[in-house]
């Protein structure tokens, strides 16, 4: 334990600073995938990704390839893409349907459970050479909430709930406003030479960089218009186990970026007077408004924009993102057409909003090739002195939008978890109001 | 819609590959001079301009992408002046200074349509892009347009662009293919 890295002297949040060498440094790379991904409920997919019975969707978890497949009895199985003979994927296609996936070099097959099947040329192995049940590909965890596909590779990790804990009190607004939500059918992929964490932490609270990174592409969207002045009141952070959703209570912000009349309609007519029916005032004013959120540890969304996506790291300096549109299933088509639209001209790697920052994000983590860059340490003190208490929002609150509270307590999360030999080290640092925690 | 039949098996003519090919060369020049709003004169007002989402499916399981699906691109003439209408605005950040493209149209093919001021046309778009210090990226593109001749001159009614790569490999798509 005496030689052992504590994390969390690459933050402070006393002075409110972030150690650049979290974004750079392989061994802290390294690190992550054993501490983060192998233990993080993850995003796998949306169960309208895979409706059938045989469906299924490849992506990963950390740097671990999975297939996430629906089963004859409608459950969900994640399990590793890699043949436990040599090692190589035994699936290279993104999604389909099938009964098997078989693996090119040898022919081993494995049905849509997972479990090894047949061998090519299986007379060559010897009554008691191979235990089949033994020898299949390693099975995750599978939990969903609300659609939401998510797995976990450890088996001691909380259940799903716990570990989105009190956060569901917010994400019950964009996953349950109108009934069941469904992803508009396809996918963008596309890396950026960005640390992952880089695209987590804009999500997750910086309402900051829209103002002035986005004021292009906010004018193309909105007939030239840009953003108001920035508004602290009636503006919040809230963050719970290291999730983070900041929030303007304006009401239309988000809805207006993606330029399109009719959505902006469609939320004031048909979803704000659900959310507000179901879950009250309050949050009916929240959704909509200029906002961003992130799970813990890489899943981002924008609510009222409608864009979700997930950051894959691919080594410390390079990520994949995978982006996705959530509407409700019971929306009208052309309703769906231009959410769909709305983000595909704004969050996608040619979305007036989104091209500005991969730049940022690569700038973030490139200039620290240099050995004196690295060791500076980066700003987080915004808004450090403004935690309040809520009588209604649940998690940790800070006032006003314009603040750096939430990436803070993403970063805090981080370390936990980094350093965390067990679940049991792992501190719950919110008070839940609606959620019991082990 | 005269006769479609026999004009479909009608060669494009050596004089109308020529025209179409130099509307394609200065629609390229164009685009990489950053002469945008010469590049929107050159598109009919019902213009399609679309780039759907690419996965690897197994042979079995291929679809083709529609237009409800997700895209990089799946635009009208409103949206396409959106995004035109961002390189106006002064406070583009991330195109100051300019990235630096280069259009290589090539493998053209042109045929007749049943509306006979209608073509079809296959290009490869070959795009090189350099930016900032020294990111150099290669895209690579199957196009198959529609022009149409419209008070005599050639304009882009449709497009549609297949991309090589699955993963997109860059941070953003930032040119017109």
């Amino acid at each position: 334990m005496s030689n052992k890295t504590d994390y969390h002297q690459f933050i402070d949040n006393e002075e409110g600073w972030v150690d650049r060498r979290i974004f750079w440094e392989e061994e802290i790379y390294e690190q992550e995938l054993k501490q983060i991904f192998a233990k993080s409920w993850q995003f796998i997919a949306h169960d309208s990704m895979i409706p059938n019975a045989n469906d299924f969707y490849t992506t990963y978890m950390g740097e671990d390839g999975v297939i996430g497949a629906r089963q004859k009895d409608g459950s969900v199985r994640v399990f590793l893409n890699s043949c436990p003979h040599r090692g190589n994927k035994f699936c290279f296609a993104d999604e389909g349907n099938t009964r098997s996936f078989i693996c090119n070099y040898h022919g081993w097959s494995f049905g849509i459970d997972g479990k090894l099947g047949a061998l090519a040329n299986e007379h060559v192995y010897d009554e008691g050479d191979i235990d089949k049940e033994k020898w299949s590909p390693r099975q995750a965890r599978v939990e969903t909430y609300k659609g939401l596909i998510f797995a976990t590779f450890d088996q001691d990790a909380p259940s799903l709930d716990e570990w989105l804990g009190d956060f569901r009190w917010y994400l019950d607004m964009m996953f349950d406003n109108d009934g069941e939500t469904e992803f508009i059918n396809g996918g963008i992929k596309s890396y950026a030479n960005s640390n992952w964490k880089f695209g987590v932490e804009n999500f997750i609270g910086d309402a900051y960089h829209a103002l002035w990174n986005h004021d292009s592409g906010l004018k193309a969207m909105n007939n030239g218009e840009g953003f108001g002045p920035a508004v602290q009141d009636g503006s919040f952070h809230a963050s719970v186990n290291g999730h983070g959703w900041e929030f303007g209570t304006d009401g239309y912000a988000d809805v207006i970026i993606g330029g399109s009349e009719k959505w902006k309609n469609y939320v004031r007519d048909i979803i704000k007077p659900k959310i507000k029916d179901k879950y009250g005032e309050l949050r009916s004013n929240i959704f909509g408004s200029l906002a961003s959120v992130s799970l813990f540890p890489n899943i981002s969304f924008l609510p009222g924009i409608q864009t979700f996506r997930v950051w894959l790291p691919r080594g410390p300096k390079k990520l994949e993102l995978r982006i996705f549109t959530v509407v409700n299933k019971n929306m009208p088509e052309e309703i769906k057409q231009e959410i769909n639209n709305a983000c595909m001209m704004t969050f996608n790697p040619a979305g007036v909003l989104e091209m500005d920052d991969g730049e940022n994000w690569e700038g973030n983590t490139q200039v620290n090739k240099g050995y004196l860059t690295r060791q500076e340490k980066l700003h987080y003190g915004c808004g450090i002195t403004r935690e309040i208490e809520h009588e209604e929002l649940p998690g940790i609150i800070y006032k006003g939008q314009f603040n750096d509270a939430n990436q803070r307590h993403f970063y805090t999360r981080w370390a936990d978890l980094m350093n965390a030999d067990s679940w049991d080290d792992v501190p719950t640092r919110y008070k839940p109001r609606h959620t019991t925690t082990k | 819609m005269t006769n479609s039949t026999e004009q479909s098996v009608t060669p494009a003519s050596m004089e109308l590959t020529f025209e179409v090919q130099q509307f394609l060369y200065k629609e390229a020049r164009l685009l990489d001079t950053e002469e945008f709003h010469a590049w929107l004169d050159t598109l009919t007002e019902d213009i399609h301009y679309w780039m759907p989402y690419r996965y690897q499916y197994y042979r079995k399981n291929q679809t083709e992408p529609t237009v409800n699906d997700m895209a990089y691109y799946n635009d009208d003439m409103h949206n396409l002046k959106r995004r035109v209408l961002r390189n106006d605005t002064g406070t583009c950040w991330s195109e100051d200074p300019a990235t630096r493209a280069s259009h290589v149209i090539s493998n053209i093919e042109v045929e007749h349509t049943a509306n006979p001021d209608e073509y079809k046309v296959y290009s490869l778009t070959t795009v090189n892009r350099n930016m900032n210090e020294d990111e150099e990226h290669l895209m690579v593109g199957h196009r198959t347009d529609i022009l149409r001749r419209v008070d005599g001159q050639l304009k882009l009614a449709k497009r549609k662009i297949i991309l090589d790569q699955n993963i997109f490999m860059n941070k953003s798509l930032n040119v017109f293919l």
